[in-house]
C-alpha cells in the first residue's frame, strides 16, 4: 500500500471520489488533494531542496487540465521530473484520451495515464498491481483505459 | 501498530458504552495482539463499519458528480440556446431595419409618382385651355374680321347698310364681351390653381 499520495486536481468532487475509492481499494493510508498546481509547485519547492526525504508523495497524481492554475498537468510533471528533484511515482489521471497529450506526458517522465471516468475503481485496481514496477522504475509506461 | 492497554480498553468502552468506533484509514495500522479476539472483533467492526460509509459516500459522490456533468451540459445548451436567441434577435432587427428604410423609399417614390401625376394634369389642363383660348380667339377675330370686312364693302359699294351695322355692332358686343368673358375665365383657373399650390 502507498503511505502518501497526492492528487493535483481541480475538481473537489472527484477528490472525495479518489479518497474513498482509494481507501476501499486500499491503495493508499493518506492522501492530500489539492485544486491547484501553484500549490502543489510551492510545496515541491519547499520539500526538495532542503530535504529531499521529508514530507514528499510516494506518488503523485496530476490532473491533466486543471483550471485556474498556471500548469498544466504535463507542465507540472516536468517541474516535479526536472526542477524539483524526481524521487516519487507520478502520472495523469485525465477524462482525455488525446494521444498526442499522452505523447508528450510520456516525454516528460509520466510513468502512467489513467482514464479518469465515473467507473474509476477498476482502473485503480489495476494500477494497485502494477505500483511496485513504478515504484523501481521497471514498468513501463501505461495508459488504463 | 499495537495499542497499549490502556487505549485498547478506552476503544473499547467506547464503543461499547456510545457505539462510536474508529474510522479512517488509521484502522488498517492498528492490529490486536496476539490471541486479544475481543480487539480483533472491535478492529473488523470497525473497518466493515467504515468500508459501509465510504461505499455510500462514494456511491452519493459520484451521483452528485453526475448531476453536475448533467448540469454542465444543460448550462452549456442554455448559454449557446441564448446565443442562438440573441443572433435571431439582432437578425430581427436589421431585417425590420431594412423594413422600415425600404417603406420610406416606396413612400419617397409614391410622393414623387403623386406629384408627377399632379404636374401632368396640369399641364395636359393648361395645355388643353390654351387650345380652347386660340380656338376662341380664332373664332372671335375670324368673325370679327368677316363682319367687319362685309360691313367696310357696303360701305365703299354704297349699298344699304343699316341692317350690317346693326348686325356688325351687335356682333362686335357679343365678341368683345365673350372675350372678356374667356379672359375672366383663364384668369380665375390660374388664380385658383396658385392657390392650391400654395
Amino acid at each position: 500500500m502507498i503511505n502518501t499520495l497526492m492528487l493535483i486536481d481541480d475538481e473537489n468532487l472527484f477528490h472525495l471520489v479518489f479518497e474513498d475509492a482509494c481507501s476501499l481499494l486500499d491503495i493508499a493510508l493518506s492522501i492530500e488533494a489539492l485544486d491547484s498546481s501553484d500549490e502543489a509547485a510551492r510545496k515541491f519547492k519547499e520539500w526538495f531542496p532542503d530535504d529531499p526525504g521529508h514530507e514528499r508523495p510516494e506518488c503523485v497524481f496530476v490532473d491533466l487540465n486543471i483550471i485556474g492554475s498556471s500548469y498544466d498537468g504535463i507542465e507540472m510533471i516536468r517541474k516535479i521530473n526536472y526542477e524539483y528533484g524526481n524521487g516519487c511515482v507520478i502520472g495523469i489521471i485525465s477524462s482525455s484520451r488525446d494521444e498526442v497529450e499522452i505523447e508528450k506526458a510520456k516525454k516528460v517522465g509520466a510513468q502512467f495515464w489513467i482514464i479518469k471516468s465515473d467507473d474509476i475503481e477498476p482502473r485503480l485496481e489495476e494500477f494497485r498491481e502494477d505500483y511496485d514496477g513504478y515504484l523501481n522504475k521497471t514498468a513501463p509506461f501505461k495508459v488504463y483505459k | 501498530m499495537e495499542l497499549t492497554k490502556t487505549d485498547r480498553d478506552s476503544l473499547l468502552k467506547l464503543a461499547r458504552e456510545k457505539k462510536v468506533y474508529l474510522e479512517g484509514n488509521i484502522v488498517k495500522v492498528i492490529s490486536a495482539s496476539k490471541g486479544d479476539d475481543e480487539f480483533k472483533k472491535y478492529l473488523d467492526e470497525c473497518r466493515k463499519r467504515d468500508t459501509n460509509a465510504r461505499r455510500k459516500r462514494l456511491q452519493v459522490t459520484k451521483q452528485v458528480q453526475e448531476q453536475n456533468v448533467d448540469l454542465e451540459k444543460a448550462n452549456s445548451e442554455n448559454v449557446k440556446l441564448m446565443g442562438d436567441l440573441k443572433d435571431s434577435l439582432d437578425q430581427t432587427s436589421k431585417l425590420k431595419d431594412a423594413a422600415e428604410k425600404a417603406r420610406e423609399i416606396a413612400e419617397e417614390a409614391k410622393d414623387e409618382a403623386l406629384e408627377d401625376l399632379e404636374v401632368m394634369q396640369k399641364k395636359t389642363q393648361f395645355e388643353l385651355i390654351s387650345i380652347i383660348v386660340k380656338l376662341a380667339l380664332a373664332v372671335i377675330v375670324g368673325v370679327g374680321m368677316t363682319t367687319s370686312a362685309l360691313y367696310a364693302f357696303v360701305l365703299y359699294m354704297g349699298y344699304d347698310s343699316k341692317i350690317i351695322e346693326s348686325t356688325w355692332s351687335n356682333l362686335f358686343g357679343i365678341l368683345l364681351t365673350n372675350s372678356f368673358s374667356i379672359v375672366g375665365t383663364i384668369m380665375g383657373v390660374k388664380y385658383a390653381t396658385d392657390n392650391k399650390e400654395k
